[in-house]
């Protein structure tokens, strides 16, 4: 049977991290991939220029070393800016680098620049006329977009962006290297101290599963949805 | 007297592609109740000069006046665009236009097309908009098709459901681009009934068609283009019944 020699509280408790991790990094990565794909569909250099740099970089990049710079860089990126704040202008703030957040900022970043290309690509295959016709009907472009770019866009972006999630939701797994207790963190040490690898890696990879299961589910609903009007689904 | 403004006017619209100049100098008014049809063989502008109306295309030159207000515009390293898009915004509002390939929007009902703009752009409270919604789908004919899709449906009938989309607006000035041109020949009818209704209850509209019978039996103004500019202009049995120019007599003769 399954015997979690009393990891269990803890190894939920990881699951809980984990989960919340890759669904605020998912928000963030869904906001920074929109703002790109306008960025780069737009007609200002500078623009344009700056989100080719973001996806290049990221895209080149391993994710572990991404986040390690991010991580550590941005502590003592912080720490320098808090000195010479001090000493230059008697302010005194302290921020401590809470791993959770970096976590967040750092895989929300990393999958912004994937889905910046999904996003953009599905922009362009929405219909010109339907967007002239928004425009013809007196719609600022902010309206043109929500009402229509938007949701007609997205049942084109939503095979790309269940895509991105499921990778994104495993490459949570990595924030244990900046000191977050994540499930993979629990089940390690847990495997460690008891050298029961099985009775911890096994229950993490059933828990894993699930979350993309369900997230297939998900995924499945709101393509029919964003399909309706389209025929032949 | 009370002076009511001009709906529409237009006044030397030019517009590059490249190297080819399309409009070369282009002027229309359109005063209350005018069906101003514009006609030429394919090339000659008058997609493009109904579309530079509602600013869809940028005129390289030219003034533009809706309702008596005059759009203005200015000169930006990517070329003349309009110094105030809000006015623009404003001013397509008060002109609504009905596409050859329709564009409804795919996604939501014939309904939902409707009182998407009035809710939206003119702010109409969403039962005012539903009701005059129905309204209007009696009037074209489609009150079964409410709830129906825009892929749902036959070319006829999403033509006439983006007329109604179109009245739904009570619009100053209705600018038809060929509306007829992608159908087949047997809905052509309904739709050209539907206009001359239209046309009849003293809408003002600017047409660009290729039926000649609709341009001879219900516009009060023809204008014939050629490569970008007017050729001949004047009512319709001047213009279709007694034409001076060589070229137009050509593009009116029997082709078969």
């Amino acid at each position: 049977m399954l015997d979690l020699q009393g990891y269990g509280p803890r190894l939920i408790e990881g699951a809980g991290v984990t989960l919340q991790l890759a669904v605020l990094s998912l928000i963030l990565a869904i906001i920074l991939g929109l703002l790109t794909a306008t960025a780069k569909m737009s007609r200002s250099w500078l623009l344009h220029r700056t989100a080719t740099v973001y996806t290049t970089v990221i895209r080149g990049v391993p994710d572990l070393v991404l986040m390690m710079l991010l991580f550590f860089g941005g502590q003592i990126g912080f720490n320098a800016l808090s000195d010479v704040l001090y000493y230059n202008y008697d302010i005194d703030f302290y921020i401590n680098f809470n791993a959770f957040a970096a976590g967040v900022l750092t895989i929300g970043f990393i999958f912004g620049a994937y889905m910046g290309e999904t996003f953009r690509g599905a922009f362009m295959a929405v219909d010109n006329g339907q967007i002239e016709a928004g425009k013809a009907y007196g719609m600022s472009n902010m309206l043109v977009f929500r009402r229509i770019r938007f949701p007609q866009m997205m049942r084109h972006a939503l095979p790309g962006l269940s895509n991105n999630w499921m990778v994104l939701l495993k490459t949570t797994a990595l924030v244990s290297v900046i000191g977050l207790t994540d499930m993979v963190r629990v089940a390690a040490e847990a495997s460690r101290a008891t050298h029961e690898p099985f009775a911890f890696l096994l229950p993490v990879a059933a828990v894993y599963l699930l979350i993309a299961s369900v997230s297939e589910w998900i995924f499945a609903r709101l393509q029919k949805r964003y399909d309706i009007g389209f025929g032949g689904q | 007297m009370a002076v009511t403004p001009t709906p529409l006017e237009v006044r030397n619209i030019k517009k590059r592609f490249g190297d080819t100049e399309v409009l070369k100098g282009l002027s229309l008014e359109a005063q209350k109740g005018d069906v101003i049809t514009l006609i030429g063989a394919s090339g000659s502008g008058k997609s493009t000069f109904l579309r530079c109306m509602n600013l869809l295309e940028q005129p390289d030159d030219g003034e533009l006046f809706v309702h008596g207000e005059q759009i203005r515009f200015k000169t930006t390293k990517h070329g003349r665009e309009p110094a105030d898009w809000k006015q623009v915004v404003q001013m397509r509002a008060k002109l609504s236009m009905v596409f050859q390939s329709f564009n409804l929007w795919a996604h939501l009902t014939l309904l939902e097309n409707i009182i998407e703009a009035p809710i939206h752009v003119l702010g109409k409270p969403k039962k005012e908009a539903v009701e005059q919604a129905h309204a209007l789908l009696e009037r074209v004919g489609l009150s079964a098709r409410a709830n129906a899709y825009p892929a749902q449906m036959s070319g006829g009938q999403q033509q006439r459901g983006a007329i109604a989309r179109a009245l739904a607006m009570d619009p100053e000035v209705m600018l038809f681009d060929e509306p007829t041109s992608a159908l087949d020949p047997e809905l052509v009818g309904d739709v050209l009934k539907v206009m001359r209704d239209l046309a009849d209850e003293g809408r003002t509209m600017v047409v660009v068609t290729h039926e000649m019978s609709f341009a001879r039996d219900v516009s009060s103004k023809v204008i014939y283009l050629h490569e970008g500019l007017v050729e001949e202009a004047g009512a319709p049995a001047d213009v279709l019944g007694n034409p001076q120019s060589p070229r137009l007599k050509q593009f009116l003769a029997p082709k078969y």
